[in-house]
């Protein structure tokens, strides 16, 4: 069974809002609602300033505080590590959008049920990649299986010293920053 | 200086969490004062020693799986898919606190309908002619047993419903699900003294409510304390309560809720004394108001605090 995660190379991003656009029009997300995110944050005053570009998006976390607060069982952890939503069971609480620290979910305004990144299942499951990280020009979204010797996500771990956003949360997060 | 862009916002999320508003107040205020209408009906049908029940011994069962509903509805109004809320009693989820609230509610409505059959007076049960209620009031000591753990279960559960939200360090208090079981049961007790006007029973309910402000006030200054010696996101989670401007409603609540409980006691304890005799029980009446403000305040900090840095990690 594969453990998917993603390595996002802030370095390599140029900020070109392809992965929002390409994860909108894959998944059919309604308007104003966002699977994914682009965040600039620039720090400082011309010249001594720094600029960093973060992609983020739900971190499919180990421990994910999402699933443990979801009353019905909607919000669940797949063996492969991806967490999902089954709409149909979906009360429309709110205790997981509550709960996840990295504000990653957002309830779909046309069935009514908590929305959030599925890694796209439906194009891993076709054995291609998630439509965000094939769209992304400057290769800064990795995505793999952990447990894959040969996949690049795991050679990627192996070499670089990663973060995790909000440690403290200590979620386990499957989406690793270089 | 900091600019931040961000592409790929959701306005439920950003700037600020805006997932339960007063509708989810509500629920944890009904259900807090139905947990104290079955915890203290309990102890006031312990406590009967004639064969005659005081009013409050039975009203309350009788009122609290009303409330309880009514709290239901309110929850049920604030789901954004309320065709699929049957699925909250097709499941059970131990980790979830909505989960263990939405059973313990249930559960409670079921149990306190059937404690009022069985608290009903004689001459009331005798009217309605149902052979069930002689079997009922057989077991009404039981009955007052579970109402009064299930009343614990409910009241705690307003609290641990936001307290398990790591993600939200307002709500994130050990302090927060006491705070609430107190509070609940204060507000139970105030509407167990507008309904019992002056018997001796009602001067145990004041008596009680006395000890149970006193106790909410320590710990309302026990869950800013704890805050206040916590991290940065925890002070920063709880400054909406003390500073004005853009947070000018949570400082007035705060403002209220710093004269209210204290005066509820003060006129409370010269009612006991006997050197009060107002026409309405504004002591009562300023508990319900505390206890309803308390709630909507924390329902709406709670959502503006977050562990998440903007800028780095």
């Amino acid at each position: 069974m594969p453990r998917y995660a993603m390595v996002i190379d802030r370095k390599r991003c140029i900020g070109c809002m392809a992965c929002v656009t390409a994860c909108k029009a894959e998944n059919n997300i309604a308007e104003e609602l966002y699977r994914t995110r682009v965040i600039e944050i620039v720090e400082g005053a011309f010249p001594n300033f720094r600029m960093e570009l973060r992609p983020e998006l739900c971190n499919h976390c180990e421990n994910a505080p999402c699933v443990s607060s979801c009353p019905t069982g909607a919000s669940h952890k797949r063996k492969d590590g991806i967490v999902m939503v089954h709409k149909n069971r979906c009360v429309g609480c709110k205790a997981c959008l509550a709960a996840c620290p990295y504000d990653a979910r957002f309830i779909d305004t046309t069935s009514g049920a908590a929305d959030k990144c599925t890694f796209c299942e439906h194009r891993i499951k076709d054995g291609k990649e998630p439509a965000c990280v094939t769209t992304c020009l400057g290769k800064s979204r990795i995505f793999g299986d952990l447990d894959d010797p040969k996949s690049i996500v795991k050679k990627m771990l192996a070499e670089n010293r990663t973060e995790v956003p909000i440690k403290k949360a200590n979620t386990r997060p499957r989406v690793f920053y270089l | 200086m900091q600019e931040i862009t961000i592409t790929g916002i959701n306005s439920i999320t950003y700037p600020r969490l805006e997932v339960w508003d007063w509708l989810i107040a509500m629920y944890l205020f009904l259900g807090g004062m139905a947990a104290g209408l079955m915890v203290l009906s309990a102890v006031s049908q312990f406590r009967a020693k004639g064969a005659e029940l005081p009013k409050s011994s039975y009203i309350g069962p009788i009122m609290a799986p009303f409330i309880l509903a009514i709290a239901m509805v309110f929850v049920f109004f604030d789901l954004s898919k309320k065709l699929s809320a049957f699925w909250f009693y097709l499941s059970f989820n131990v980790t979830s606190p909505m989960s263990w609230v939405g059973w313990t509610v249930g559960v409670s409505i079921v149990m306190s309908a059937l404690w009022a059959l069985a608290s009903l007076p004689d001459k009331t049960g005798a009217k309605l002619k149902l052979t069930i209620l002689n079997k009922l009031s057989t077991i009404r000591k039981p009955l007052a047993g579970i109402n009064l753990t299930l009343g614990v279960m409910v009241g705690i559960g307003t609290g641990v419903l936001l307290s398990s939200f790591v993600a939200r360090p307002l709500w994130n208090s050990p302090v927060l699900p006491i705070l609430f079981l107190v509070s609940g049961i204060s507000t139970g007790a105030a509407l167990l003294i507008l309904i019992e006007k002056d018997t001796e029973e009602s001067l145990f309910f004041k008596k009680t409510d006395i000890a149970l402000i006193a106790a909410e006030i320590v710990l309302i200054a026990l869950f800013f304390y704890g805050h206040f010696t916590s991290t940065a996101s925890h002070v920063e989670a709880i400054m909406p309560f003390f500073k004005g401007g853009y947070y000018f409603p949570f400082w007035i609540a705060t403002l209220i809720l710093a004269i209210a409980l204290p005066l509820a006691i003060i006129l409370e304890a010269a009612e006991v004394a006997g050197r009060v005799r107002l026409r309405i029980h504004l002591s009562a009446w300023l508990v319900l108001a505390a206890g309803l403000i308390l709630r909507l305040s924390i329902v709406y900090a709670g959502q503006l605090s977050s562990i998440k840095p903007l800028a780095g990690f």
